[in-house]
């Protein structure tokens, strides 16, 4: 656009406002008048909402004369229209050379899977003494299964910490939760005594798209895809729900045989290549202590079992655990979580995440519901994903504090 | 070498539903609402602490009521959202908050149970009946939005000149939920798929949409077709067909024996 040729030098924006219908009338007289060569920004004007009114500056004159001489209410918006134009000018090309010079990743959007997983590759980039990545397989269509791991020490085999995220598709706070985190556990390690001290101690693994063909089906076709995109012999249904699908009660209460089904465990544990990627790492590193696994929605702290109404062995101390995570949680901006066993807060449910891993050994399973509570569900606006971020970080690090400081 | 935790018995089936939660009588609930507008931020929902299977009833039973409450009260710029379960000891701190007292009713464990509901402190009538007749001149004025996917979109952002719509989409859904909940089955409004019909030539609003509603216990998606006639001050019309997945038979029913005529049902 040639500045020259488009100049709105000195135009204003005019806020008037309309009180009753005959104000409407005045106000749409003026507006349509050929010689004044007025614009409406804004819808047309209705009763209680304001209308914007571009001025040109040929007109002020005669456009304050009229709206006074009728008593129409008004402020001026907008002083010198060039002048917003030129800043936000401006900001934008400040913002594309931030973006191309530093691959400003916005924490506070959702994102593509490609997206995260670069974003992955940029903390790496940037805290190479802490951060590495780790490709532990491939989805069913191929789609890499890419950790971040954040370690202090040497020894492949410190005890660790992993963070699951996304394992179902359309629970997208989920995964912006997980690369928020990701993102702040490399920022305040060697600032923050408590991440400090957890990392100097442990490993931390963070997946934030444990699912990444159901992910990216959720931007492509479907934004409210659960399962993965795995083909069921004999059926037209696609998928199986990947936290139906862990070795722990397969096949139980709260899980079906329907392939058709959201809950459906799928053929047999592990099938989906996703899940035994995941179970299959766990498994041989073989020191893991505590596995987070991020879910949307309901805003709840749970701990195992969801197989059973039978309380956990440890379950006083997970209890104990959840409890303090979910009043940390709500310190912040008081968000309320409950807290309980999967069975008895949320529903029965086989073959979980948290129930195989506190049944393969890692007492410290525990499994969050991010908000919201049913307002806006899974779609939760893209506003709420750094306070939820924030919020849930708090929880994280106290379940994290628990864990150093008994192991 | 890691301990391999002998895991427990998986229980036989039937073994999901506790003993506790056969429900001879109603459930008797304090709920403490919420503008739908004020809670667009940080949710303030408080529950019930104690890990009970029964807690678990009774959200969902204070879900239903919440349904029922705001189809019954046909208010769109007065939607209340769930900012509390409360018992009797929790009430004095919520002074913003509307304060009321459900009973809810499952007859043999069937969908719709039967509500009693009634609130204090909630917006007075008349500042209702006008935001309501304010939000009417409004979509008087709206566009046909049938245009209009995905409310929200993805992201969860609704256009603030879309806002009416979602606001009266969810006053339809929420007859809807309150229709299908059973002790066992819970739902929420996930999204407006497509808006089929939008009229305002005669004085009412004529809406026809598809909604996806999520049920929480099978965890699926149901698609649900609703006409719903509105006038501020007036009891909601509404007809609707959800396309069950699970059940042979289509869900469907009509309330007030609306004269307009669900059309384009073969299509769904």
């Amino acid at each position: 656009c040639d500045r020259t040729i488009f100049s709105v030098n000195r135009h204003q924006v005019f806020r008037i406002n309309v009180r009753n219908g005959d104000e409407i009338s005045k106000l749409n007289r003026l507006v349509n008048s050929d010689n004044l060569k007025l614009n409406l920004w804004k819808s047309s004007p209705a009763l209680g909402h304001p209308a914007d009114v571009l001025v040109p500056s040929v007109s002020l004159q005669e456009v304050k004369s009229f709206l006074e001489d009728h008593g129409l209410e008004y402020s001026v918006a907008v002083e010198d229209l060039q002048t917003v134009l030129d800043t936000e000018e401006q900001q934008m090309q400040h913002n594309v050379h931030q973006e191309l010079s530093s691959n400003c990743f916005n924490y506070g959007a959702y994102h593509t899977l490609e997206a995260i997983h670069k974003e992955m590759d940029n903390i790496v980039k940037y805290y190479p003494r802490l951060a590495s990545t780790v490709t532990i397989g491939h989805s069913f269509e191929n789609r890499s299964m890419y950790v971040l791991k954040f370690s202090t020490g040497k020894g492949r085999w410190r005890p660790a910490i992993w963070l699951n995220a996304g394992i179902h598709a359309r629970e997208w706070i989920s995964p912006a939760t997980a690369i928020w985190t990701a993102r702040k556990i490399a920022c305040d390690y060697g600032k923050d005594s408590v991440i400090t001290s957890i990392l100097k101690k442990m490993d931390i693994f963070v997946l934030p798209v444990a699912n990444p063909d159901g992910y990216v089906y959720t931007h492509t076709h479907n934004r409210l895809w659960r399962k993965t995109r795995s083909v069921n012999p004999g059926s037209t249904c696609i998928g199986t729900d990947p936290n139906r699908n862990w070795n722990s009660s397969f096949g139980g209460v709260g899980s079906v045989a329907d392939p058709c089904s959201e809950v459906y465990h799928g053929p047999h544990p592990h099938s989906e290549v996703e899940v035994k990627s995941v179970a299959d790492f766990i498994k041989k590193h073989g020191n893991f202590k505590c596995f987070i696994d991020l879910h949307s929605y309901s805003q709840m702290v749970l701990y195992p079992y969801g197989y059973t109404a039978t309380r956990a062995q440890d379950a006083d101390e997970l209890d104990m655990v959840a409890k303090n995570t979910a009043r940390a949680l709500a310190t912040l901006s008081g968000t309320q979580y409950r807290v309980g066993s999967i069975f008895s807060v949320i529903y029965a449910s086989s073959g979980s995440t948290i129930d195989w891993a506190y049944d393969n050994g890692i007492k410290y399973a525990f499994s969050f519901e991010l908000r919201d509570t049913g307002d806006y569900g899974f779609a939760l606006p893209a506003s709420q994903i750094i306070p939820t971020a924030q919020e849930t970080w708090l929880g994280l690090k106290t379940i994290m504090e628990h864990v150093r400081d008994n192991i | 070498m890691q301990l391999r935790r002998q895991p427990l018995p998986a229980p036989r089936p039937g073994d999901a539903r506790p003993a506790a939660q056969r429900l001879a009588g109603p459930l008797l609930l304090l709920l403490a609402l919420q503008g739908a507008a004020a809670s667009g931020g940080p949710e303030d929902s408080g529950w019930l602490q104690d890990a009970e299977p029964s807690s678990r009833l009774l959200s969902q039973a204070a879900r239903a009521a919440l349904h029922f409450f705001n189809f019954r009260a046909a208010s769109p710029s007065a939607l209340q959202v769930l900012a509390n379960v409360l018992d009797g000891r929790a009430w004095e701190d919520e002074k913003r908050l509307g304060k009321c007292s459900a009973q809810v009713f499952f007859r043999n464990e069937k969908p719709r149970p039967a509500v009693n509901v009634t609130c204090s402190q909630l917006m007075k009538k008349e500042r209702r009946q006008e935001e309501d007749y304010h939000l009417y001149k409004l979509m008087k004025q709206l566009e046909s939005p049938l245009n209009a996917v995905s409310i929200p979109d993805s992201h969860g952002y609704i256009a603030p000149s879309l806002r009416p719509i979602w606001d009266l989409a969810f006053l339809g859904s929420s007859y809807v939920m309150w229709q299908k909940t059973t002790p066992f089955l819970h739902y929420y409004m996930s999204q407006i798929s497509s808006v089929k019909q939008w009229k305002t030539n005669d004085d009412a609003i004529d809406f026809d949409y598809t909604v996806l509603l999520h049920e929480f216990s099978t965890q699926e998606i149901i698609p649900c077709h609703i006409h719903l006639v509105w006038y501020p001050s007036k009891p909601l019309k509404v007809k609707y067909h959800c396309q069950e997945r699970q059940t042979p038979e289509e869900a469907s029913g009509t309330e007030d024996g609306s004269a307009m005529a669900l059309t384009e049902l073969s299509n769904f």
